[in-house]
């Protein structure tokens, strides 16, 4: 799963270092709408602009955290 | 009555005013007041004539510096806040050895169709016409507060001081748009009217993913301009759904025109490419081969050391554009496309040969073409073909920071492809006409 939205999202993103846990700092508006757009395209849940937190974007695995949390509902 | 200048303006403001918020960022405020006595400390750092550079950032201080300047009557040159320090330098050293008229209060930096930045000179007058020509054109109001969530150092927001300070009204800046709530929460303040600018992008990103909150506003919203790139029909029309007591404007507007005309497409007929009439400073001509041009207050003085480059598009007191476009019996403006190679993505003009300039500069590029191509989200994106040497292989990562290294960010395109060859035209021109269907 992990490495699934990371290829996944460096492809929409590649100037984003995905391995970074300062995620939510390097991204722009831009950056978050393709990663909400793409994650809620690729596993068909619904990503809200309250899921965009500093929080749940902070990086690579607190994005697979919201993914699966989405996935259980 | 003699010529009131912004800082003018702002001046009579802390008279007036005294004790009314003039702007709001990251929790903090600032009177009208205080704001003005903190211009008037600064400004002894500035000597008149002189031109200042300075790296923008959405921030209170940014008032002070951009004011102070104007105040000291010296030139203010804000540019982009994550700009390579080569390029700062670049620029800084250029405008240390320039001669600017006495008139011109800014200088603002643009793509220019050859990739160099063009330093474009707007004088005190033209800023006090843009913004005497949003208060007609879109209502601003002295109880009105104004949410800028873009970078300071372009027009789009830039204008927005002008005449939110004429009348005394309110300003809460934002970073940007990455935190929605953050935006939320700049709606939340009190106020009795509030406004904002949106590129397309931003108009797209709340739709998606915040219609319902978004909905939620809708006797709160006064109004929202977007502008600087096409908003497709639809979500012009979702908006009008969304927001059914609010003026949504389209605006014609460039850093060399100023501010020209705009529409409230929320007039029950949503007319898509309608930019609506002139305002009052401004005029506007179709050339005979379809070009629009203007007239009027608004317009540039010219770029700063290049009375050449300003010959090429302002003459007999007319700026002449590239963008195709008519005037309809109502004698409102209707843009038709843009007659150039520069790609505007989502606001911001990029000039495609410095993008493929610094890629070729990589050992393993061996032919590149940067095209624009349709994206869900910004309208428009950047992709870069690549044609790669025998032997290497296309890395995407390592182009696009190779490109972040030395390009603003909205130049590194967001797209990559291997391709065989670049197509070229008989002279061995590159045949952009024919991406630009893509």
């Amino acid at each position: 799963m992990k490495e699934r939205i990371k290829k996944l999202l460096e492809d929409a993103l590649p100037l984003v270092d995905f391995d970074s846990n300062f995620l939510f700092r390097e991204l722009d508006s831009l950056g978050i709408t393709t990663i909400l757009m793409t994650l809620s395209e690729e596993f068909n849940i619904k990503l809200e602009a309250k899921d965009a937190t500093p929080k749940n974007l902070k990086s690579l695995d607190s994005l697979v955290a919201l993914v699966e949390s989405k996935l259980s509902k | 009555m003699s010529f009131m200048r912004l800082v003018d303006y702002l001046e009579r403001d802390a008279e007036l005013y005294p004790n009314k918020i003039a702007a709001i960022c990251n929790g903090e405020s600032i009177t009208y007041k205080e704001l003005y006595s903190k211009v008037l400390e600064k400004s002894s750092e500035f000597k008149k004539g002189e031109v200042v550079p300075f790296r923008s950032s959405q921030s209170i201080d940014f008032l002070i510096t951009y004011f102070a300047i104007h105040k000291a009557k010296a030139v203010a040159a804000p540019l982009e806040k994550d700009i390579p320090q080569s390029r700062f330098d670049e620029i800084a050293s250029s405008l240390s050895s320039s001669s600017v008229p006495e008139e011109v209060a800014d200088i603002l930096f643009t793509t220019g169709t050859t990739g160099k930045s063009k330093g474009v000179m707007i004088s005190h007058r033209t800023i006090v016409s843009n913004g005497e020509n949003l208060i007609e054109g879109q209502l601003f109001s002295h109880d009105l507060l104004f949410v800028i969530n873009g970078p300071m150092n372009h027009i789009g927001s830039l204008s927005k001081i002008f005449p939110v300070t004429i009348l005394g009204a309110t300003l809460y800046i934002l970073e940007g748009m990455k935190d929605m709530e953050k935006f939320f929460e700049s709606l939340d303040y009190p106020a009795n009217k509030v406004a904002t600018f949106f590129v397309p992008a931003t108009i797209r990103m709340l739709l998606q993913f915040s219609e319902e909150r978004l909905a939620s506003y809708k006797d709160k919203i006064d109004f929202i301009e977007s502008g600087a790139a096409p908003l497709p029909h639809s979500d012009m029309l979702k908006l009008c759904e969304v927001l059914p007591n609010t003026r949504l404007y389209n605006t014609y507007a460039s850093t060399e025109t100023g501010i020209i005309s705009t529409y409230n497409f929320n007039d029950g007929r949503c007319i898509p490419g309608c930019l609506g009439r002139p305002m009052s400073h401004s005029k506007v001509i179709i050339t005979p081969d379809g070009k629009i041009s203007c007239k009027g207050d608004t317009l540039m003085s010219g770029y700063v050391n290049d009375p050449q480059l300003t010959a090429t598009i302002l003459r007999d007191d007319t700026i002449f554009t590239s963008d195709l476009g008519v005037l309809d019996e109502e004698g409102m403006l209707h843009i038709k496309g843009r007659e150039s190679d520069v790609i505007n993505v989502g606001g911001f003009k990029v000039a495609p040969t410095e993008v493929e300039d610094v890629a070729m500069s990589l050992p393993e590029v061996k032919d590149c073409i940067c095209i624009s191509v349709e994206h869900k989200i910004t309208g428009r994106a950047l992709k870069l073909l690549v044609v790669i040497k025998e032997g290497e292989t296309l890395n995407k990562q390592r182009i696009a920071r190779f490109l972040r290294e030395r390009l603003e960010a909205y130049k590194v395109p967001m797209l990559y492809e291997q391709v065989e060859s670049v197509k070229r035209t008989y002279n061995g021109k590159m045949d952009r006409k024919y991406y630009n269907n893509f």
